[in-house]
């Protein structure tokens, strides 16, 4: 087993109104803002296949909704 | 009779409120926990409002995936996901679309007007995560006469003829009895008994 960090960044697609972002934006002049979710990974699996697979699930069905959201994932 | 069945999330506050307003219409109703398979006949199931894994990662994103969503009877029995039972039927993919953080950034509990067909409704709604956007082939059946949330097109509830699906943010239940001085939600449960 080998130990693997990830970093997956979830946010709102491009055309999908962020009124968080929006919200912070609007309180400075020229100020643009998107929010999001980081989360940070650490853990064991047989190989960087398996860890690809693991994340990729993990970010699929439960860190984002395909429908509003869009993610990244950094190793 | 009309055979209802509740599911029960770790979370859900909604189910008794919608328990009483269906017995109290003369319908029959059970509760199904989060965890069971659905294996019985029901004429409609309710995932009824509440906060769901206390609204982890986001409202209804977890309880996609428990073993009472995922044997969902679809197409056979009538789906009614109420509040954040919509938000979990939008998760599952179940319904098209999702439902986003209210335009206010507040959580909004009020009763609001709705448009239902040719009437005018008085409903509460109380939610956080009510903005809807991306509709799908669904047909819209109720509307904010006031945009409360920032909905697309002022969306409040939406209904999947072909699998048999509806999912809307207003509470119904909480429009049923005298005493609460709301009777509204009655048409809402006389609709969807017309529908079973």
């Amino acid at each position: 087993m080998e130990t693997f960090k990830a970093k997956v960044t979830v946010k709102l697609k491009p055309e999908i109104k962020d009124v968080k972002g929006e919200t912070l934006a609007s309180q400075f002049k020229g100020l643009k803002c998107r929010t999001g979710n980081v989360y940070w990974f650490e853990f064991e699996a047989k190989s960087k296949t398996d860890a690809e697979k693991f994340i990729k699930k993990l970010s699929d069905e439960i860190l984002s909704n395909s429908v509003i959201e869009e993610y990244e994932i950094k190793w | 009779m009309v055979k209802a069945g509740i599911i029960t999330f770790l979370g859900t506050n909604c189910e008794y409120d919608t328990k009483r307003a269906l017995e109290f219409l003369g319908w029959e109703a059970e509760f199904i926990w989060q965890n069971d398979k659905i294996t019985k006949n029901y004429d409609v199931i309710f995932l009824p409002g509440g906060f769901s894994y206390g609204d982890y990662i986001s409202s209804g994103r977890l309880a996609k995936l428990t073993p009472a969503v995922k044997s969902l009877p679809v197409g056979k029995s009538l789906i009614v996901g109420i509040c954040n039972g919509f938000q979990i039927l939008c998760e599952a993919g179940l319904l098209s679309g999702a439902l986003t953080h209210n335009e206010n950034l507040r959580f909004i509990s009020k009763v609001c007007e709705l448009e239902f067909f040719n009437e005018r409704l008085n409903i509460p709604i109380a939610h956080h995560q009510g903005n809807y956007t991306g509709l799908g082939s669904e047909e819209v059946i109720l509307k904010y006469t006031h945009n409360e949330n920032g909905s697309d097109d002022n969306i409040a509830g939406i209904y999947d003829r072909k699998n048999r699906i509806i999912g809307m943010m207003p509470h119904p239940e909480r429009a049923v009895f005298d005493e609460l001085g709301l009777t509204d939600g009655r048409k809402i449960f006389e609709f969807i008994k017309n529908e079973i």
